[in-house]
């Protein structure tokens, strides 16, 4: 069961080796993402999409404000699925190994992974070891965990940019593909304004610094989609256009 | 981008061959005669340190036949002495107590080299406090700490344990602090996300992560524990390996002191070959699997 995404007047900042102030990241952001929606944030590096992202984990701490997940009267016990820029398997315990221990640890049947392994076709691979699959495979398996704890959550910090166009198409595809049968509630943080266009229902462009959101965009094709719907084109366009626009008084001064 | 119209197949990103679920170094070995490739393997192995064994007895024969005197004893002598302590169970007996002092004093320092490696790992004030504390742990030579431990100690138990931690306990200490200042923290926060418990973290991410520190750090600790037991039951102790060395020594036994040696050489060569490269072996065969 999904449940909702909501970050409420979030102030977070970091203090730089050598710097005489700290950094603000964000100031009393507010973003809400309902359950079952899937909203991917795109903006300029070092805005804060991937400090949201570790709130949403738990990696990191508000220094005010408050990050909720899932139901809101039960919201700690939301299940959790992430994928990240890498696959961050564990390299001794075997693609099986990595998948079961992120069930038991979410307290999911262990069949619901090794489906999960069959559907991102790896079924034949539940015994090898990470370091012995090609990277593209590495990150399947990666998706195959994020979905084998039955989340009600799933954060995608750029879960495709480390690979070649090729395998992205297909995971993408993939991942789609997951989704339609679990439905979680997702964040995606990318910098592939397509890969937003083809995966979202919802866009949020950030500015800044202190992040804040300058622009959303509702995508309101339905699933399953075709990446080649000019649709998405049109938002890769306005989306360019609205980063363009960022830029362009910072290029300015 | 194209994305809707392809299939979930994805067999242009699957390697291809079978899958590696079998994997395993001998995965790559060309089909063949499983007996002759086998024993190519085993004459590749041990072949080299064979010939060196036999050299070695040749040359030390042709030595002890050129210049007969009994501080060069023939190889037949040297036989019939290893055949006698080994017969009688003394050789057993010996090497026995000798082990179990050193598996006592590597308890011990295991625990300190634990408690300092974490210290050190977590905290940059306890790496500075315990930095010149190793170092100097490191500098020390054995036989100071076997002298400094019988002075102290006297004939007990306690006096080899704590020798041999003391020497021992630097190298593990610094092997387990680099190992856990080695372990990638994106997996660390990748378990916190999946929200491993504390003891599937133990487990699965930081055992497995410093266990090939440890082994280094435990096989150069092995080497100095020998070295360190054989003074301290020679200076201090009435049983043990050393003792006896020294008996033959005292005696002017030569071909006892070497009957001895022989025994010692072959045990330490049994654990560092049989054991601890065989549990090196298996520790680290994810790695192995991957350079197949």
């Amino acid at each position: 069961m999904s449940g909702a995404i909501e970050f409420r007047e979030i102030d977070k900042s970091y203090r730089r080796p050598r710097a005489s102030a700290p950094e603000v990241v964000l100031r009393r952001f507010s973003l809400r993402i309902a359950p079952g929606e899937l909203v991917a944030v795109i903006g300029p590096s070092g805005i804060g999409k991937t400090t949201l992202l570790h709130l949403a984990a738990g990696l990191e701490t508000p220094d005010h404000g408050t990050v909720t997940l899932g139901d809101a009267a039960n919201p700690d016990h939301a299940r959790l699925g992430m994928v990240f820029q890498q696959p961050r398997l564990l390299e001794w315990r075997t693609v099986g190994q990595n998948i079961d221990l992120a069930a038991d640890a979410a307290g999911i049947d262990r069949a619901l992974g090794r489906r999960l392994l069959q559907a991102v076709q790896l079924g034949a691979y539940a015994d090898a070891y990470p370091l012995s699959l090609s990277g593209g495979q590495r990150q399947r398996v990666a998706l195959a965990r994020a979905f084998a704890v039955d989340p009600a959550i799933v954060l995608l910090d750029e879960p495709f940019s480390a690979l070649d166009e090729l395998t992205a198409r297909k995971l993408r595809l993939l991942l789609q593909d997951l989704w339609l049968r679990q439905a979680p509630t997702g964040l995606l943080v990318t910098h592939n304004t397509l890969e937003a266009a083809f995966l979202a229902d919802r866009i949020v462009i950030l500015g800044g610094p202190p992040a804040r959101i300058v622009r959303e965009i509702k995508v309101a094709a339905p699933r399953p989609r075709d990446s080649e719907d000019p649709a998405f084109f049109a938002i890769h366009r306005e989306i360019l256009a609205t980063l363009e626009g960022l830029a362009a008084p910072a290029r300015a001064a | 981008m194209t994305l809707a119209a392809e299939p979930l197949r994805d067999s242009q990103l699957a390697r291809s061959g079978p899958a590696p679920a079998a994997a395993s170094p001998d995965a790559a070995r060309p089909a063949g005669s499983p007996i002759t490739s086998g024993a190519r393997r085993a004459l590749a192995a041990f072949g080299p340190p064979l010939a060196f064994v036999l050299l070695l007895a040749g040359g030390w024969e042709l030595m002890a036949a050129s210049r007969p005197s009994p501080l060069l004893p023939r190889l037949a002598l040297i036989w019939s002495e290893l055949i006698e302590i080994v017969g009688s169970g003394d050789a057993a007996r010996q090497i026995g107590i000798t082990l179990g002092r050193i598996a006592i004093g590597f308890a011990l320092a295991y625990v300190i080299a634990i408690a300092i490696g974490l210290a050190s790992a977590r905290s940059r004030l306890a790496k500075s406090f315990f930095d010149p504390v190793l170092v100097l742990g490191l500098t020390v030579p054995g036989l100071v700490w076997a002298l400094l431990c019988v002075i102290w100690f006297g004939l007990s138990l306690k006096t080899s344990a704590i020798a041999i931690a003391l020497g021992v306990a630097p190298p593990l200490a610094l092997s387990l602090a680099q190992g856990l200042s080695a372990v990638d923290p994106q997996l660390v926060e990748a378990t916190h996300v999946y929200r491993f418990s504390r003891r599937a973290r133990l487990r699965h991410l930081w055992l497995p992560a410093i266990t090939p520190y440890l082994l280094s750090g435990a096989r150069l600790g092995f080497s100095f524990a020998w070295k360190v037991i054989v003074l301290v039951e020679i200076f201090g102790l009435s049983s043990g390996v050393g003792y006896r060395l020294n008996s033959a020594f005292s005696s002017q036994n030569v071909e006892g002191v070497l009957a001895w040696t022989i025994v010692f050489a072959v045990v330490m060569a049994v654990i560092e070959y049989g054991v601890m490269q065989s549990i090196e072996r298996a520790v680290t065969r994810w790695k192995r699997v991957a350079e197949v």
